[in-house]
């Protein structure tokens, strides 16, 4: 009984579609019951997330079930019928297209970690549901071996890919785990909160904010759970924090060479790492000369990102040859859960590259 | 039969440096593994040639500069495999493995040009083994010190540069590297601290050159580290100071 799997993500429709098609929590039970209720199906997961919504389920006429479950998705959801084409795979492909969603290789993000989560509560909810047998079970369960297989085999997962998580892993490089860190924002743009909540998620603390508009330093300061100060008092907590933050409109250097340099004489050797994210630059260029002083601007983090992106994307091929050569030791009749010889070779030589094919409109 | 396993430790270090080397630049992470069960096997053949050589002289097998040269490199791979993990660090193997090849390349050469042969001493003092034993296991501790300064240097490099290479995403943090760094001095300080106390208990008095040069290396180690835990010596300073004192350590073991 081959597995299949249908479904829309962020390559194939803008948000609008997937929004609409996005199951709501609460309702993933009932529609998976709903989805198993559907003759051909016999099993099924769903995995909605905000990028993707994908149906995996296993049924003797695939082709049929597809059509069907298709035709579900019109009928439940707010879409109309030509509004949306869905892809669609079967056997091999279908468990390819798992094992590439579970390693994040059809993440926005290329690698990140989050996908593995959600396409584990996606089957941990199909299970509670009485959804999944066999086939389900063993698929999932080779997805997770194959999605830590491959960012244990691969890089990846490593370089950053955003300005935030640029300045996240420098950070981490220079200090370690940042659990200790303090940061201090200096001008409340939303630049300066997305880097800081990047550091915050990685356990750094005691956020403290300046801006000149004091009212708004206060604002972003609750909300990154901190305390704000006056923008003539930020000097005076220099020697208190380990990464600063800058994105001021000023037209001028805000954080000066000598301020940095008399800084550090107090310091006894801690380092510290500043992130320049305004334009025109709030931190004179010459205090990264300064030993354990780490300056960073935004073209700088954006060229980290970039490189880390594009050296992800040329992992894409070695994780794609991890998986492959998975899917060619176990076989698509042990993914199925099947005794060997059953539903023959024709099969087992499905290729796992088997090209996505768009659903006629229902 | 100590010269082939001589030549097989040093081919084993060689062979885990290019390894780690071509892993590092490769795509694929997974060889990076193997950097410690190559560490052990090169540990294996040198621990066998320093016995083979300890049984030849009937004591703790220093008797001339290829042995401590060799009896150093065991010292810096017993550290690394004790300690790099709980710093860590796995990387520092890696760094090390060129200076211990080298030191082999060293002690090969010597020993195949003149190889002074067995040197029994006439009764066996054990204070005399103690403190050179324990002296060299605090050369060990200096020397992966001196690797995590060299490596500190490099990734300093890679963040102040802007551009991170490829080998900055496998480096350690430059904290955990100082921090290794401190611990490292501390250790190798007291296990030196121990020798010298091993050496006041020596039947045999040690020449005046022998002890000036021992309490120099000590004093210097005693000295950086007391300043730094009073003044805190910034990174710099303080990991150039540790290679500069290897490389002084190590001049000084020519004399002794």
């Amino acid at each position: 009984m081959p597995i299949f799997c249908l479904g829309v993500n962020h390559k194939t429709a803008p948000i609008e579609i997937r929004e609409r098609l996005a199951f709501a929590e609460k309702a993933v039970p009932r529609h998976l019951a709903e989805i198993c209720g559907i003759d051909e199906i016999s099993e099924a997961v769903v995995l909605s997330t905000c990028n993707r919504v994908e149906i995996y389920g296993g049924a003797e006429n695939p082709a049929a079930a597809l059509d069907k479950l298709a035709k579900y998705l019109v009928g439940h959801f707010a879409v109309e019928s030509g509004e949306v084409e869905f892809y669609r795979h079967e056997a091999a492909a279908a468990a390819n297209h798992l094992f590439e969603v579970a390693s994040g290789l059809d993440s926005m993000v290329l690698g990140e970690t989050e996908i593995f989560g959600q396409v584990k509560k996606a089957y941990a909810t199909a299970k509670t549901a009485g959804t999944t047998a066999r086939r389900m079970n063993k698929l999932f369960q080779q997805s997770f071996s194959v999605g830590k297989l491959v960012r244990s085999s691969t890089r990846i997962q490593q370089g950053s890919t955003s300005i935030g998580s640029a300045a996240v892993d420098l950070a981490e490089k220079i200090f370690g785990q940042l659990g200790g860190c303090r940061v201090m924002i200096i001008g409340a743009g939303e630049m300066s909160r997305t880097t800081a909540q990047s550091l915050l998620s990685r356990g750094a603390k005691s956020i403290i904010v300046s801006n000149r508009s004091f009212d708004k330093a206060e604002e972003l300061a609750a909300e990154l759970k901190g305390r704000a100060v006056r923008f003539d008092d930020w000097e005076s907590c220099l020697d208190e924090v380990d990464i600063i933050i800058s994105s001021t409109s000023a037209p001028h250097a805000v954080v000066r060479h000598e301020m940095i340099h008399r800084v550090m004489a107090e310091r006894r050797g801690h380092s510290l790492f500043l992130i320049d994210i305004a334009v025109p630059r709030d931190i004179e260029n010459e205090v990264n000369r300064i030993d354990n002083v780490y300056l960073y601007n935004i073209d700088q983090l954006q060229q980290i990102a970039s490189e880390g992106k594009a050296r992800r994307e040329k992992q894409i091929a070695v994780c794609r040859e991890v998986i492959s050569a998975f899917l060619r030791e176990k076989g698509i009749e042990a993914l199925a859960g099947l005794p060997e010889g059953r539903h023959g070779d024709e099969t087992a030589r499905i290729q796992p590259d088997t090209a996505a094919r768009p659903l006629t409109n229902p | 039969m100590d010269d082939l396993y001589l030549i097989l430790a040093t081919l084993a270090f060689l062979g885990g440096f290019i390894l780690a080397a071509v892993s590092l630049r490769s795509e694929s992470p997974r060889k990076q593994g193997l950097n410690i069960p190559i560490a052990i096997v090169g540990l294996i053949f040198q621990s066998l040639f320093l016995q083979l050589r300890g049984e030849m002289h009937g004591r703790c097998p220093i008797t001339n500069g290829a042995e401590v040269l060799v009896f150093v490199s065991w010292s810096i791979v017993i550290m690394y495999l004790a300690l790099g993990k709980a710093f860590r660090l796995s990387l520092l193997g890696v760094f090390s493995m060129p200076m211990v090849f080298v030191f082999q390349v060293i002690a090969i050469t010597y020993l195949f040009a003149a190889d002074p042969g067995p040197r029994r001493p006439v009764t066996l003092d054990p204070w005399l083994e103690l403190h050179a034993a324990m002296s060299l296991l605090a050369y060990g501790a200096f020397g992966l010190a001196g690797v995590a300064g060299v490596m500190y240097f490099f990734q300093d490099r890679q963040l102040k540069s802007h551009h991170p290479g490829r080998l900055f995403y496998s480096m350690p943090p430059i904290r955990y590297l100082v921090d290794a760094l401190v611990r490292l001095l501390v250790i190798g300080t007291l296990l030196l601290s121990v020798g010298i106390v091993a050496s006041f208990f020596m039947r045999t008095i040690p020449a005046r050159s022998h002890l000036l040069i021992s309490g120099a290396v000590w004093l210097a180690y005693l000295t950086l580290i007391l300043v730094h835990l009073i003044k805190r010596i910034p990174p710099k300073p303080l990991c150039f100071s540790a290679i500069i004192a290897f490389a002084f350590a190590l001049l000084t073991l020519s004399a002794l």
